[in-house]
């Protein structure tokens, strides 16, 4: 045999299989491309691929969060004047803060059509608290009486599978006692964590089931319309869901979230009219997307705060709040919010964020640039001639943090080293190591919309080693009058106590805020009324189609 | 001939070996604690840490690891999880679908637009077509990858829908079939299709030059057989070459067009599990990218021997 023939007919026949194997699955993809007019056209949300499956106890990211808000009804929203308010339950109730009854709102159903019981909110988040399951939610629940029993800590083993603090008293009541009292525990309700889980979301092994992962079934508006294939699919979709008891949305039914690795090119999708709502629009954007797209860009005030961070227990050479004061006042905020990030942040004005109650603004002076009063306390108080300034090189820091560091070149006649880490973790661990010892950036994003979210576990002092603390600021006065916040029984009373606490943090500026995060979204000439709850997430049952 | 395919598959193995223990090594040697990248820029519970350390076998010795990996890729065709608990083979076989439709699309560009031009401009050396050609492959080679995609997403995607009304290639995403790759297939393409038709028309040249052409023609046949018969055939070696060798990295070198247009192909997958350190998705993918290699040099030595009669293998 020649061996050219046999040559061409292997060569033919590979080349042929790629070519088969590259055109067959073409005309297989999702195919959602056929629109039909009216009703059933989708209205199409932006959306980052989500960290994990969708199980709403281990969501604490947002982009799953956003997927799940649609398929689950939360106990609490929040109204206009950032309250909480009952959603999912009748009524939520308390007289010492410290042990409240939950009631459910009757009529609701699982997407199955079974009824939502008050054992499934138990079930859920006793699966959450249960250390071995390993849920990222779990800390939400450390208030509860018993998670030490179910979570005792590294290296030991759980005595009990559920929280001797949870209590179901009949099928729509709920009976949760806390550890300690704690005023906020209503808000805290609205979040991902506190979702409800089915029955059959737990498999026969105890696990969640990586089916119901795949195609969770909730108690929301929306229902899953087929599974979603985590790394193949491009795009979920969703319908109304019929016996959902609450508002539904007027004139459509159809939602789908589009995923997308960049937000440039979702917002270049935006403009050609591929998607509806994008609520990340990227900096570069912003200035093109307000004369392009008028009413329908808007800027509102988004939960998270960005910090030149202290290690206060690292670092003698900080321990003086002039000094942090000074360092403060050298920065520029408003050049750095207007330039460094194109408008998409707000100069910060306090240790709580203008989205949450209870912010006031200007309250804090030294956040005010005053470069002339800044060199002459840093002198004065015989600051440091070099300052390091560390940051993780993994989320776009790298502008703002120079820009900070150009300002205390400029305005204190110092040097100043930046030092990317790879990420925010090996800050952590070199502060522990004592290898490092400057300023770091720090931000942070709330886990519940309470002014409480923004002390405790940043500031608090049992919140070092366990909690957000990284700096090791301790101030027994402070964690007294967050206490008194905690314990009051009065919501109002509750935010004078944390209001006196953001004074002490004002005048002792453990951390220095340089910015309020700000979400900056926009939508279609297809729909109108978008409006973005505390949680960053769509109320879809306002949406209209235009 | 037969037998040559076979002993090639079967030097393989080993090479496929090597590489996932190699690759495994490169990505437990990167710095930083997995576990704690997942929390982003909170600290982890020390609790939830150490149990999901334990559930993925972290907190064992390399070997070990990489046995465990291994056994189940062996013994059970199971190439792991991710750390969302996804299994790898449903991650790769969606991404790799996507990767291999945009590399074809690439692939078939570069040959078509590149061989053309490259004979094209051969036929009219010094010619003003020659000297037009190669000062646009110029443009296309120094012009970086970032700057045509999003130029030509937002001039063929964005713009031209505006004005015309049309969508004729869409901004981004796969659902529109073929279309959905023609725009990213020629911005990856791009630098590739000038790289060849520079080969082209230097491969081509040369061999017009050389006696059997000047044969070819003496004995009377017409100008067509002898360019395209003779000549074109002698010059593809060098093509082929170059072909085989970037159809791999078209496949695994993309990140930048698969984020541009939104493709969720396996640069993006591994520039995401590279970043989290997810070693099973890293070593899978990776190594089908070496048998990707592997089988496309095979090819191209094949059609050596088609291009080539004097090339024989036994």
């Amino acid at each position: 045999m020649r061996v050219t023939k046999g040559a061409r007919i292997v060569a033919s026949a590979a080349l042929l299989a790629i070519a088969v194997a590259a055109c067959g699955s073409g005309a297989s993809g999702s195919g959602d491309s056929a629109a039909g007019g009216g009703d059933d056209t989708p209205v199409r949300m932006e959306l980052g691929e989500p960290q994990k499956l969708l199980f709403p106890q281990d969501t604490t990211e947002s982009e799953g969060a956003e997927v799940l808000a649609a398929l689950f009804d939360p106990l609490v929203t929040y109204n206009d004047k950032k309250e909480p308010v009952e959603e999912a339950a009748e009524s939520i109730t308390t007289d010492d803060s410290k042990v409240w009854t939950i009631k459910l709102k009757p009529g609701y159903t699982w997407h199955d059509g079974t009824p939502v019981k008050a054992a499934d909110y138990a079930r859920a988040w006793n699966f959450a608290a249960l250390q071995d399951n390993a849920m990222s939610s779990s800390f939400f629940f450390g208030r509860v009486d018993g998670y030490d029993d179910v979570h005792p800590g590294e290296g030991k083993t759980p005595t009990a599978k559920e929280m001797k603090g949870l209590k179901v008293v009949d099928d729509n009541t709920l009976e949760v006692t806390l550890n300690a009292p704690f005023s906020q525990f209503k808000t805290m309700l609205g979040y991902t964590a506190f979702y409800p889980l089915p029955e059959k979301a737990i498999g026969a092994d105890g696990k969640l089931s990586q089916e119901y992962g795949e195609n969770p079934i909730g108690q929301g508006l929306f229902k899953m319309d087929k599974p979603y294939k985590k790394g193949t699919d491009t795009a979920i979709d969703l319908s109304v869901y019929d016996k959902f008891p609450g508002k539904k949305p007027a004139g459509w039914t159809k939602l789908q979230f589009k995923i997308y690795t960049s937000s440039e090119t979702a917002w270049n999708d935006l403009q050609a009219d591929n998607l509806d709502i994008h609520d990340s629009l990227p900096p570069t954007a912003i200035g093109t997307a307000k004369t392009l797209l008028g009413d329908r860009f808007k800027q509102e005030p988004d939960a998270g705060v960005g910090y030149i961070g202290v290690p206060l227990a690292y670092n003698k050479e900080w321990q003086n709040a002039d000094l942090r004061k000074a360092v403060s006042m050298a920065i520029d905020r408003k050049t750095i919010t207007e330039t460094v990030f194109s408008g998409a942040m707000t100069p910060a004005d306090d240790f709580i964020n203008p989205a949450i109650q209870g912010n006031r603004p200007g309250i804090c002076t030294a956040c005010t640039y005053n470069p002339a009063e800044a060199k002459k306390l840093y002198e004065a108080n015989n600051g440091p001639k070099s300052i390091d300034l560390g940051y993780n090189a993994d989320g776009g820091h790298k502008e703002w943090i120079e820009a900070v560091a150009n300002n205390l070149r400029a305005n204190l006649g110092v040097e100043v080293k930046t030092q990317p880490f790879e990420k925010f973790q090996g800050i952590l661990d070199a502060l522990d190591a004592k290898e490092f010892k400057g300023l770091f950036r720090m931000g942070w994003a709330i886990d519940y919309p309470s002014p409480e979210n923004y002390l405790t576990p940043i500031f608090g002092t049992g919140s070092i080693g366990t909690g957000s603390n990284y700096g090791g600021y301790s101030n027994k006065e402070f964690d007294e009058t967050v206490a008194k916040g905690d314990q009051a029984t009065d919501p109002a009373e509750g935010l004078k106590f944390y209001q006196q606490a953001d004074d002490i943090l004002l005048k002792d500026l453990p951390y220095i805020p340089v910015y309020f995060y700000r979400l900056n979204y926009g939508y279609s000439t297809k729909i109108n009324n978008v409006k973005v709850n505390l949680l960053n997430q769509v109320e879809w049952a306002d949406v209209t189609k235009a | 001939m037969g037998r040559y395919v076979i002993r090639r598959l079967i030097q393989a193995i080993p090479v496929l070996i090597g590489a996932t223990l190699l690759i495994y090594c490169i990505v437990f040697a990167l710095p930083g604690d997995p576990i704690a990248g997942l929390f982003g820029d909170k600290r982890p519970d020390p609790a939830i840490a150490e149990v999901l350390r334990e559930q993925y076998h972290l907190n064992d010795p390399l070997l070990l690891q990489y046995w465990y990996y291994i056994s189940g890729v062996i013994f059970r065709g199971d190439f792991g999880v991710n750390f969302a608990n996804v299994p790898v083979s449903q991650i790769m076989a969606g991404k790799f679908q996507v990767t291999l439709n945009l590399a074809v699309t690439a692939l078939v560009m570069e040959a078509i637009i590149g061989v053309g031009l490259g004979l094209w401009a051969a036929l009219r050396r010094g010619k003003a077509a020659d000297t037009l050609i190669l000062a646009a492959t110029l443009l296309l080679i120094s012009v970086p990858t970032l700057v045509t995609g999003f130029v030509l997403q937002l001039v063929l995607g964005v713009k031209l829908k505006q004005w015309t009304g049309a969508d004729i290639f869409p901004v981004a995403g796969t659902t529109e079939g073929l279309r959905s790759y023609l725009v990213p297939g020629f911005v990856l393409a791009g630098v590739s299709i000038a790289y060849l038709t520079r080969l082209t028309r230097t491969s081509l040249a040369e061999t017009l030059r050389s006696d059997y052409i000047r044969t070819a023609t003496a004995k009377g046949l017409p100008r067509r057989r002898v360019v395209g018969r003779h000549a074109l055939r002698n010059a593809l070696i060098p093509l082929v070459t170059y072909l085989g060798a970037d159809l791999g990295q078209l496949m695994g070198g993309a990140v930048i067009t698969e984020t541009i247009f939104n493709l969720q192909g396996i640069g993006n997958q591994l520039f995401t599990s590279v970043h989290l350190r997810e070693q099973p998705v890293v070593v899978g993918v990776v190594t089908i990218l070496v048998l990707v290699y592997i089988l496309a040099n095979m090819i191209v030595d094949l059609l050596y021997a088609v291009l080539d009669p004097r090339i024989r293998y036994e």
